[in-house]
């Protein structure tokens, strides 16, 4: 739909949907919890939701990349509950060994990336079927290294991510330095403007001489290195191995780069719409608990949200 | 006619709740028996025997065990337990133990089941990872001739030989009175529940909402399910203590992993951390508690129980009759609830934080699996 003003512009009512629709979404959500959770403005409450925001962003940016190369990860939980298992289990809550265990967390996260992305780019895997595949395969390794007992210690030091000054942790600074420096990479790079066209179209990108594997493999990598530095953070968070660390975490990731505006066909999408998308299903999994909703309403909405923007972006992007 | 039924279930029920208030047990109004099919079925099988002569045999015995299997700490030392007493019965009793690893899923479970008895066991003592899914394999057993030891839950039939766990409904209770007597009948409280439509999730929770609906002065805040993981039960708590912040005298809980999530949350939060009813005998839950001096109430659901059950499945091959419902804190020592005044004689500084005790066989099995603290 496209309106004229009398000055002679137009203004195309689908592009600024699919454009701004996740902004203005958050921002009417903000605007109605004024009115029906106002303590959801309390400093304390605020500084929750971005902590908690902060856990959820950091795996959704390495999911939105993923889909802008019209792939999708669903490894990433595993990747989460191996660094977790491997922090608690090497440094066997050693502050020293510290930093020895999140850098061998690191090492494996970046091997499992390299393995999602070689089994689809090399082998024509679907990335569904691929990374699910290496999802059961890593959560199989863990079993069988820890026998089934996820134990150890996580050290007291990780537990600097939960310390705070004002709304800024450890986590959000995390969040929003890389959300910046990943929209900086998609938007003024070569690197950034080549994975949209790996994305958009793979054909013409490999014609005009792109490397499209080697763009498919690094943002797996990517994506799986994201899934690490959350697990990081996680694990400092509950100062536990707990076997369900990124129960639902994964798949709301996925949820907020889609809801963010990024395509499951590749080539559209941002950084900073995921970030926009995390904090409305945040924002929302918030407002719902301080309402006192049961855990089934609570899915409904996040479900009915989700599909509300599939759906506006489908109609929106049809013309 | 269905309420002279009805009248004449509940008069029996009411039978064997009063033998089971003489044992100092909690009793249950008729308005809470009414209300749960669980409370009615363990009430109505708790004073009733099994004949088990069709299934008696001489050994050795063929006992297939259908676990939980690899999934967390309190399985694992389940199966650990298995594994030793077998070994400590000896091969003339037990001569054989199948297994099958549901790791957790009532899906895997079935088949497995399924598998277990074409190996034409002598028994099956099964942990029932789904109270719908496992009924129909269940009564398939019984149908087959292979008795049917009930292991840590229940399924919906009562088609089996019998159950060994407690009632749950009254471990609820027990941590939602505890709360009750420590707020003096008046206070808000919150309600961490496990696992929605899991039933030893949801029993817990029904036994605990009735102690708070019984009492006016108490008022629940808010009731979320963590899932039974300290993850999801520390960012609720979060949330909660935002919004409620010291209003919250008392916080009931379904599993202590969740209640070490909801005491994370709380020292993050630099509040003073109110009564909680919803401990365990879990090490990880006891350090924090002895650490910051907690007051809570904790209930039992020990990894242990597979050796009552183990003994169960030989008395029944024995030909002995059972009882149709066996609550381990009657035979094994240390499960019964306790409060933080027990706390430390509970907690060892040399285990680590994810032990669930008691744990009876030697230490050096324990240390093997790699649940002993390095270098203490």
């Amino acid at each position: 739909m496209i309106l004229s003003s009398t000055s002679g512009t137009t203004f195309n009512l689908r592009r600024f949907i699919v454009r701004y629709g996740v902004y203005i979404s958050l921002g009417v959500l903000l605007c109605v919890a004024v009115l029906i959770t106002p303590n959801l403005y309390s400093s304390q409450t605020l500084t929750v939701l971005l902590k908690q925001s902060a856990q959820l962003g950091l795996i959704a940016i390495g999911q939105t990349l993923v889909l802008l190369v019209a792939g999708l990860d669903l490894s990433v939980g595993s990747v989460i509950f191996l660094t977790s298992v491997v922090i608690a289990r090497v440094s066997n809550g050693d502050d020293a060994l510290l930093p020895l265990s999140i850098g061998l967390s690191f090492v494996l996260s970046v091997v499992i990336g390299l393995a999602n992305g070689l089994l689809i780019t090399k082998r024509k895997i679907p990335p569904f079927v691929a990374t699910l595949a290496i999802f059961i395969l890593v959560q199989g390794a863990v079993q069988a290294y820890t026998r089934g007992v996820p134990g150890g210690f996580v050290p007291d030091g990780l537990s600097i991510v939960n310390q705070s000054v004002g709304f800024i942790s450890i986590p959000v600074v995390l969040w929003l330095g890389l959300t910046a420096i990943f929209a900086f990479v998609l938007r003024n790079t070569a690197y950034g403007r080549r994975l949209y066209a790996v994305g958009s179209n793979p054909v013409t990108a490999r014609l005009s001489g792109l490397n499209v594997d080697g763009f498919k493999l690094s943002a797996y990598v990517l994506c799986s290195s994201m899934a690490c530095v959350a697990g990081v953070v996680l694990t400092g968070y509950v100062g536990y191995v707990d076997r369900f660390i990124a129960s639902g975490l994964d798949l709301d990731a996925i949820a907020a780069a889609v809801v963010g505006g990024t395509l499951f066909t590749g080539g559209r999408g941002s950084v900073l719409g995921t970030f926009a998308g995390v904090l409305l299903i945040q924002v929302l999994s918030t407002m719902a608990l301080l309402l006192g909703l049961s855990i089934q309403t609570q899915f409904i909405i996040k479900g009915v949200v989700i599909l509300a923007a599939v759906a506006l972006y489908s109609l929106a992007r049809a013309d | 006619m269905k309420k002279l039924v009805l009248l004449a279930m509940m008069c029996v029920l009411l039978v064997g709740v009063g033998a089971f208030a003489q044992d100092a047990e909690p009793t249950f109004t008729p308005e809470q028996i009414e209300a749960s099919p669980y409370l009615q079925s363990v009430l109505a099988r708790q004073g009733e025997m099994y004949d088990t002569t069709e299934y008696a045999k001489e050994g050795p015995y063929r006992i297939a065990l259908a676990a939980q299997g690899t999934s967390n700490s309190w399985s694992a030392l389940f199966d650990e337990h298995a594994r030793w007493y077998a070994e400590e019965l000896g091969p003339d009793v037990i001569g054989e133990l199948l297994y099958a690893d549901a790791q957790a899923s009532a899906d895997i479970q079935v088949p497995q089941v399924e598998d277990l008895l074409a190996q034409e066991p002598d028994a099956l003592i099964l942990v029932p990872m789904g109270a719908a899914a496992l009924a129909a394999p269940v009564e398939r057993a019984m149908a087959q001739g292979v008795p049917v030891i009930l292991c840590a839950s229940s399924v919906d039939t009562d088609n089996f030989v019998t159950e060994v766990g407690t009632n749950l409904y009254a471990s609820g209770s027990y941590l939602a009175q505890y709360l009750v007597d420590q707020l003096g009948g008046e206070g808000n409280v919150i309600v961490m529940a496990g696992i929605p439509g899991a039933s030893t999730s949801d029993v817990m929770q029904a036994g605990a909402e009735a102690v708070f609906a019984a009492n006016p002065g108490i008022t629940v805040l808010d009731i979320q399910p963590g899932n039974w993981s300290t993850a999801e039960a520390k960012s609720i708590m979060e949330t909660w203590l935002a919004q409620y912040g010291d209003e919250i005298d008392g916080v009931w809980s379904g599993g202590a992993q969740m209640s070490q999530g909801i005491v994370s949350a709380y020292l993050d939060a630099g509040q003073a951390i109110p009564p909680i009813g919803g401990g365990e005998f879990g090490n990880g839950f006891l350090r924090l508690a002895i650490e910051n001096e907690i007051s809570y109430a904790a209930w039992q659901y020990p990894n242990a129980m597979v050796t009552l059950c183990m003994d169960t499945a030989l008395a029944i091959l024995r030909g002995e009759p059972v009882p149709r419902f066996i609550d381990f804190q009657d035979s094994i020592p240390n499960t019964q609830n306790f409060t933080d005044a027990e706390g430390e004689t509970y907690y060892n500084a040399e285990w680590s934080d994810d032990v669930f005790g008691p744990i009876l066989f030697p230490e050096a099995r324990l240390e093997a699996l790699g649940f002993v603290v390095q270098g203490s």
